[in-house]
């Protein structure tokens, strides 16, 4: 009863609701049709090495594991290998140490995506000691 | 009949809550920092990589296109004068500056190269590659 007397004293409300409904779904129309979901960007990180420092590791230590990105393939310590073998090797790798560095050198005529392709297999395997060189 | 009259006099206060809420909302989270990014890039995939989490609001982004031209911003520019942009960065904020390549999945290394190079020339050590974690 006390409910039903508060709600008769208040003022009338001579707004007019359709239009108003009709201006939020418009609204709600618009931000859904023009609004894009963000796409997820992730950053590799890799260690350069410095200008004097390159010069020696282009001769390639013995003990450091080098992939090698052509633009037809990859190579991992001069032998040839596709991306699920290079990844199987990779984690197998790493299973064994994952602070080991990871030498990946590019040829110029390489297409980026392979390279940004072998860091990812590189982060999949959670290896963090990658360092790319440039090679001719 | 005098319910349904009853019914129909709607509080007006919420729904215009309601709907300054949703104009704030999408406002605040449309992405202002994506128009300055080269949109028509194509950033190679790597689904195993980890998402960037936070920005270090110094991060200079370097867009590297298909044709493998140089740009900051949608400015294009010369391996040169992109070189001499870093050296003036460096000389404002250091050595630990951390540089992002966003460079297209079709670009030749050999472009990417010009702006490591770029960097290694201006020494700077903290590259990073932008890469797509998820389309949006």
């Amino acid at each position: 009863m006390a409910r039903e007397r508060k709600r008769s004293d208040m003022p009338p409300a001579d707004l007019p609701m359709t239009p108003m409904i009709d201006v939020v779904f418009q609204l709600l129309i618009y931000f859904l049709v023009t609004i894009h979901p963000k796409d997820v960007v992730a950053n590799l990180d890799v260690f350069r090495p410095s200008p004097d420092a390159r010069q020696e590791q282009t001769t390639t230590p013995p003990k450091m594991i080098r992939v090698t990105v052509f633009a037809e393939g990859f190579t991992i310590n001069d032998r040839p290998v596709d991306a699920p073998e290079l990844d199987k090797l990779l984690s197998k790798l790493a299973s064994i140490d994952r602070n080991q560095t990871i030498l990946i050198m590019c040829t110029a005529s390489s297409h980026h995506e392979d390279l940004v392709r072998v860091l990812d297999l590189c982060a999949k395997s959670r290896l963090v000691n990658l360092s790319v060189v440039s090679t001719n | 009949m005098r319910r349904s009259m009853e019914d129909a006099a709607m509080n007006m206060t919420p729904m215009i809550d309601v709907v300054f809420q949703l104009i704030i909302f999408f406002v605040t989270t449309a992405d202002m920092q994506s128009k300055a990014l080269d949109t028509k890039l194509k950033l190679a995939m790597a689904p195993h990589a980890v998402a960037e989490e936070k920005k270090d609001p110094r991060e200079v982004l370097v867009d590297v296109g298909p044709d493998g031209r140089i740009s900051i911003a949608r400015t294009y520019m010369s391996p040169a004068v992109l070189r001499s942009i870093l050296k003036k960065a460096v000389a404002e904020s250091g050595q630990t500056l951390p540089v992002v390549i966003r460079g297209d999945a079709r670009a030749k290394h050999e472009d990417i190269k010009g702006v490591m190079d770029a960097c290694a020339a201006a020494g700077l050590w903290k590259v990073k590659f932008a890469a797509l974690k998820e389309r949006g």
